[in-house]
Order: structure tokens, then C-alpha cells, then sequence
């Protein structure tokens, strides 16, 4: 009777184990559609082609998306977009799995949805280190790669594979936004520099140590005040936040105490973190008056970051506008699928150019001057 | 003189933890002498509060022999439920857009309820069905975790942090009472709950029984399974509390809130001398076990410490902090 009860809870553990992991529904069970794949890349590739006579119809080309954490809410978005638009289109069939920030996940789920014989794999890699190693695998595997909103592989890598994409945003605008807005804050106010010691001095907020945002971010946004002429000053060192608002929250809490008076600034790698130091601020006396703002820069323009710039608390954040991104890969998709080629004029969509099989899309910074533009709807599914 | 030695190390072996907690506290403020004020002193109390409770709903499972993963998704689960229930009726992305504003009791109670729940489940869990303690709340944290996530996820929401709460529900977080935190008072409150409820009660003298020995308490004629039960269910509803006051100390709240507080307040029992064996802990031994990690978190980054470090910092008290606790009890063996 134990056993029993035991085993029964174990399955239940099991079920909710994978239904948490990967929320991939059922393969489509339509043969991929390589033939159509084949007519994009200009009908040269022999190799590993299908059958003749398996042409597949418009709507049978299915999309295995791996995105790299569900909870993350610009991927949220995105990936709500991506849903909608397919459901809306119909061209593409929108499969997707959670890699819950785990490589080994991830790789689990690409595995998947190659067993699954997906026509096009997008995927939201975070195995950085293995981008040579995946691509191989994709071409292997004969079905489209799309690496999305992640590091480009290299050009090696596209010479091999005509069905190579990358979409992504540039990531480090979005270090560049805001060291550009502090400094034209910073020159713009003398009374900045609250010590006087002629230095910015700024606590850095980071996301996870390597995460290829939290470098790009931190490192592109001291690059810019430098390049703007402004000697800088770090408190605090590496401060590890995880994106999380809590933490951040107390660890700005905890330098606050130490050095109120030093404090000129606040770089936060995402605009949660940015909302926990001003949080913290607030506790601490600023962000009382005119005379007791301090800037604090965010990236992401989240609805609470854009709110923040509204209330006069947040200073800058840089968007990446999830459903220019969703709407990007499906684009491509879109494209290759019906044999196009696949170009900044085809694309056609504000803030996304194409270099070879390389698919741009631009930062753009948000400010109290532009914050009532600076929306976005995710159940916009026209692309 | 032999005695006299012996009183010494006794003395050191009792009150080791909290030597430890004042050595920590006198080295930072050497390199920092900023450090002994009032405004740290608040600072480290308030940031204590929330994982507070989440430990003391940890010493009654740990104290009852039994343990508890599910604890920091349950936060995160009463976080975002308190938080989508506590949202002012103006605010333009409201997770419930038609439902007007709510008294602040109904956030409170919900975020309690939800661990109540949470906490019957994991102790039917394991008293009637005899899952191991482990598996049993490893399934809970998974279960909690899903279900926060799927109406996080309710449209039109879809999975955006919470925001834009009302001014009294904030206040919880964030306000004051006479200079003294409100967060600290409930905390302090809570704390003096749950130490009369251990050390006054049948209940609690019941709790240590079955952690004790809970064959021998059976024959004795306690109700394991009712105890097994009503010690879920308290902690529950603490850590359900916890996240309640942590979506109102942050203003926001995602499906991620309390991701691995569990733990924490796993090592913050231990550390504060709770046996993991069961039938051993007191609230004092807690707080100073809580304190002692919020020192550290505060009092290194107060200082400037990478951190890097001040994971290994915190890995070695853990290590130190229980290595000599167990020899109070190994040489009275």
C-alpha cells in the first residue's frame, strides 16, 4: 500500500517535473518541410535532401523554439508574440520549450525537438561556449537554425550552413544608452558630482557573472561615459544581482549605508534591478525633492521601468522591443518558407537590418521625453 | 584551575554561534567603523524580516524531525497572488483589470491561505501517504512553482512583474513606526508567536516529541499525523506571510521571488542550532542563525567585498558555525 502510494506520487512528481521543464506539445506529425527549405537556399544543396514528391504544404512547417528561461519577462513576451503571430499566420506551427537558465536543459530541448524533426529550430542559446558545436548539430541535422536574441555564430559557422540565421538585437547599445544618458546628465548637472572629487562615481548592478547582457551592459555603458571625457570611479565593486529586484534592493541598501555621500549614480544591467536601487534610495532619503534625485539607469523598458521614468525616479532605459523580435524570427521563417531571400527590405520592419544571414535590431533608448511612445503590444501579429 | 578551564570552554561552546556573530561584526567595523550605527542596525533588522519567518516555519518542520523544500517557492507563489490582489484600481496594468481596490486584509490573508494550502498538502504528503519528507515537498516546490507560474502568466498580464500597489500595502514593506521599521515589528512579533507556542504550549512540547522520537511519541499517545499536519500548515502560512511582505518591501513581485530562500532558511536553522535530526531548536537559536547571514550579506557588501567572496565567506561560516556547535552536544554524549 506504501509502495503504491509512493510510486502513484512519484509518477505525479515525474508529470509535473517535465510538464515544468519543457512545455513542447506534441510533435507535429507532418514531415518536415525540407523541400520548400531546399528552394530558399537556392536549390544547391544535394546533400541529405528528401524525397522527391514530400513537398509540404503552407502550414506544415513546424518551429522548435528553445527560449532560455520562461520566466524572464522580455522573453515572456516575446515568446507570447511569437505564439500569437503563428497562430494568427498559420504558415508556421509554434512549438516551444523552457530552458529554465540551464544549458543542460537546453540541450535537452533541442535534442527534442530534432527527434521531433522540426523544420526550423529557433533557439535562445545559452550555451555560449558551444556555438560552433550547435551549429554543426543544426546542420547535421538539416533543418534551419535561428539563433535568437544571443551571440552570433561566427562566419565560419554561416559558410557551412546556408540555412543559418542569427536575429538579434545589438546588445551593446544597450550599455551605450545608458552611459550616453548619464553622461549627458552628468555634464548637464554639476551639482552630480556629490563628493566633488571631479569622478562619476557609480555602483554597477550585474545580472550573472558571464551572462553575455551583464558584460555587454556593464562594460559598453562605463565605455561610453569614458569616451564622453568623464573620469569614473567604481563603489562596490562586482555586484551580483542575478536580475533579481529583491536582492539588488539590499545590497544597494547595504552600500547606501556606507557611502550615502559618494554615490553619483546607479547602472543596473535590467530595469528590475534598477527598480530595487531605487527602492533602496528612496528608504535612504532620495528621491524626496529636486534636490535629493539621484540617475539611475535600467535596460528592458518594462511597464514598471517606463512607469519609473514617468514618476522622475528612473533616468534611462534601453528597449529591445520583444515583438520586433518575436515578429523578426518569424520573418525569416516566414521568408525562407515561401523561398525568399531574406533582406533589411524583405524584412521590413522598423529597426531591423540584415547583414548576410545576420538580422539586426536596434536598442532604443527611453526617457521622460519619449516614454508615452515607448510601448509595445504583444497581440500585434501583423509582421 | 582544571574547573575553571572547563567553565571557560563550556561557556564558548554554548554561546559559539553568537561569538562568532560579534567577531564578524567587530571586523568589519575596523575596516569600516561606519558600520556600528543605527541606520545598519535598522538596515540588517529589516532585511531579516521576510527570510525571519521563512525560518521559524522552517525550525517547526526541522524541529519535528521532518523537512521542507517547498518553503521559497511558496514565498513566490504568496508574493505574486498578495501582490496581484493589492494593486491600486487606477494602475494601468492591473493583473485583475475589472476588480476595483481591496482592503489591505484581503492581499494579507490570501498570501496566508495560500500557504496554509500549500502546507496541508506537504503534510498529508508526508504523515498519511509516507512520502519521504524530501520527495514529498521537492514535489510541493515544483507543483507551487507551476501553478505560480501559470497565473503569472494569466493574460492580460503575461508574466509582468507586478507593480503599482496601494499605498497601505506598501506601507507594510516600507513604513514606519516611530523610527522602527513595521516590517521589524511584525517580524518581532512573530518571533514571540511562535517562542510561546514552542516552549508554552502542548502543541509545541508535542511538535518536539514526535521530532524527538516519534515512536515513542505515538505510543505516548500524540497524534503524529495531526502534529505531522498542523507543523506544515504553521509553516506554511509563514512563509506564505513572507511573501506577502516581501511583494510589499519591493513594491513588485514575478513568479522568481524566493527562489532557493529554502535554503537559507535550512542553513539558518542549522547554524542556529537546530538538529537536523529533529527534536532540537529554539527561536533565540534562530534569530541569531538568520542574523548571522544577514550580517554577513550586508556587512561585505557594506565594505565593498566582491561577490564572489562572500559566497565563500558565507560557505565557511556555515561550516565553522556547525562544526563547533556539534561538539556542545558530542561531549555531553
Amino acid at each position: 500500500m506504501k509502495k503504491k502510494a509512493l510510486a502513484l506520487l512519484l509518477g505525479i512528481c515525474m508529470v509535473t517535473m517535465t510538464a515544468c521543464g519543457s512545455q513542447a506539445p506534441e510533435a507535429a506529425s507532418g514531415t518536415p518541410a525540407q523541400e520548400s527549405a531546399d528552394k530558399a537556399a537556392g536549390g544547391e544543396q544535394e546533400a541529405e535532401a528528401p524525397a522527391e514528391g514530400e513537398k509540404a504544404a503552407a502550414g506544415e512547417a513546424v518551429a522548435g523554439v528553445v527560449w532560455y528561461n520562461f520566466a524572464d519577462t522580455f522573453i515572456s513576451n516575446a515568446r507570447q508574440t511569437l505564439i500569437n503571430i503563428g497562430a494568427a499566420d498559420g504558415t508556421i506551427t509554434i512549438t516551444d520549450a523552457d530552458s529554465t537558465n540551464d544549458v543542460s536543459t537546453q540541450t535537452s530541448n533541442m535534442n527534442n525537438f530534432f527527434t521531433q524533426g522540426v523544420d526550423y529550430l529557433v533557439l535562445n542559446n545559452i550555451n555560449t561556449g558551444a556555438i560552433s558545436e550547435i551549429c554543426d548539430q543544426i546542420l547535421e541535422e538539416g533543418c534551419y537554425g535561428i539563433f535568437a536574441n544571443t551571440d552570433t555564430p561566427t562566419d565560419e559557422d554561416f559558410a557551412k550552413n546556408d540555412k543559418l540565421y542569427s536575429v538579434s538585437s545589438v546588445a551593446t547599445q544597450s550599455g551605450t544608452i545608458m552611459g550616453e544618458a548619464l553622461a549627458e546628465y552628468w555634464k548637464a548637472h554639476p551639482e552630480a558630482d556629490r563628493n566633488g572629487n571631479g569622478k562619476l562615481d557609480y555602483v554597477m548592478l550585474l545580472g550573472i557573472q558571464g551572462h553575455y547582457d551583464t558584460t555587454v551592459r556593464s562594460q559598453y555603458s562605463v565605455q561610453a561615459l569614458e569616451d564622453a571625457g568623464i573620469e569614473v570611479n567604481n563603489i562596490g565593486g562586482e555586484i551580483i544581482c542575478d536580475y533579481s529586484r529583491a536582492t539588488a534592493q539590499e545590497k544597494v541598501a547595504a552600500l547606501l549605508a556606507n557611502y550615502s555621500d559618494d554615490i553619483d549614480a546607479v547602472i543596473a544591467c535590467n530595469d528590475d534591478m534598477a527598480l530595487g536601487a531605487i527602492e533602496a534610495l528612496k528608504a535612504g532619503g532620495f528621491f524626496a525633492g529636486e534636490d535629493s534625485y539621484l540617475p539611475v539607469c535600467g535596460v528592458d523598458a518594462t511597464v514598471n521601468g517606463c512607469q519609473a521614468i514617468k514618476d522622475g525616479t528612473l533616468l534611462v532605459t534601453a528597449m529591445n522591443n520583444p515583438v520586433t523580435l518575436a515578429k523578426a524570427i518569424y520573418k525569416v521563417m516566414y521568408l525562407t518558407n515561401n523561398g525568399e531571400e531574406v533582406t533589411t527590405e524583405t524584412i521590413g520592419l522598423e529597426g531591423v537590418s540584415v547583414d548576410g544571414h545576420r538580422v539586426w535590431l536596434d536598442y532604443s533608448p527611453v526617457t521622460i521625453e519619449n516614454v508615452d511612445q515607448a510601448t509595445y503590444d504583444i497581440n500585434d501579429t501583423a509582421f | 584551575m582544571q574547573l575553571k578551564n572547563g567553565k571557560i570552554k563550556d561557556f564558548m561552546m554554548n554561546y559559539a554561534l553568537y561569538l562568532i556573530m560579534l567577531l564578524i561584526v567587530i571586523i568589519i567595523a575596523i575596516i569600516s567603523p561606519k558600520f556600528i550605527s543605527i541606520r545598519v542596525f535598522r538596515d540588517i533588522l529589516t532585511q531579516s524580516s521576510t527570510r525571519m519567518l521563512v525560518a521559524l516555519g522552517c525550525m517547526f518542520i526541522i524541529v519535528s524531525g521532518s523537512a521542507d523544500l517547498s518553503g521559497g517557492r511558496v514565498v513566490g507563489l504568496a508574493a505574486v497572488v498578495s501582490g496581484s490582489l493589492a494593486q491600486q484600481a487606477a494602475y494601468a496594468n492591473k493583473f485583475w483589470p475589472e476588480m476595483g481596490e481591496l482592503p489591505v486584509i484581503v492581499p494579507v490573508l490570501a498570501s496566508v491561505l495560500v500557504g496554509l494550502l500549500v502546507g496541508a498538502c506537504n503534510g498529508y504528503a508526508v504523515a498519511k501517504l509516507k512520502v519521504p519528507a524530501f520527495l514529498a515537498t521537492l514535489g510541493m516546490q515544483m507543483i507551487a512553482y507551476g501553478v505560480n507560474c501559470l497565473y503569472f502568466n494569466k493574460a492580460p498580464n503575461n508574466s509582468q512583474p507586478l507593480g503599482g500597489y496601494q499605498e497601505a500595502f506598501g506601507n507594510l514593506g516600507t513604513g514606519q513606526i516611530m523610527g522602527i521599521p513595521i516590517l521589524v515589528i511584525i517580524a518581532l512579533a512573530l518571533c514571540a508567536i511562535v517562542w510561546i507556542i514552542q516552549t508554552r504550549t502542548c502543541l509545541g512540547r508535542e511538535i518536539f516529541a514526535v521530532g524527538g522520537n516519534a515512536n515513542a511519541a505515538k505510543v505516548s499517545g500524540i497524534n503524529v499525523f495531526k502534529i505531522l499536519m498542523i507543523t506544515y500548515m504553521l509553516a506554511g502560512a509563514l512563509y506564505g506571510f513572507a511573501g506577502c511582505l516581501e511583494a510589499a518591501r519591493t513594491g513588485s513581485a514575478t513568479s522568481s521571488y524566493g527562489l532557493s530562500y529554502e535554503l537559507d532558511a535550512i542553513a539558518s536553522c542549522i547554524v542556529g542550532g537546530c538538529s537536523a535530526s529533529g527534536g532540537i531548536g529554539s527561536v533565540p537559536g534562530v534569530i541569531a542563525g538568520v542574523l548571522i547571514f544577514n550580517i554577513i550579506n550586508y556587512g561585505l557588501t557594506f565594505i565593498g567585498l566582491s561577490s564572489y567572496w562572500q559566497f565563500v565567506v558565507k560557505g565557511l561560516i556555515i561550516i565553522i558555525a556547525v562544526a563547533i556547535d556539534v561538539r556542545k552536544y558530542a561531549g555531553k554524549n
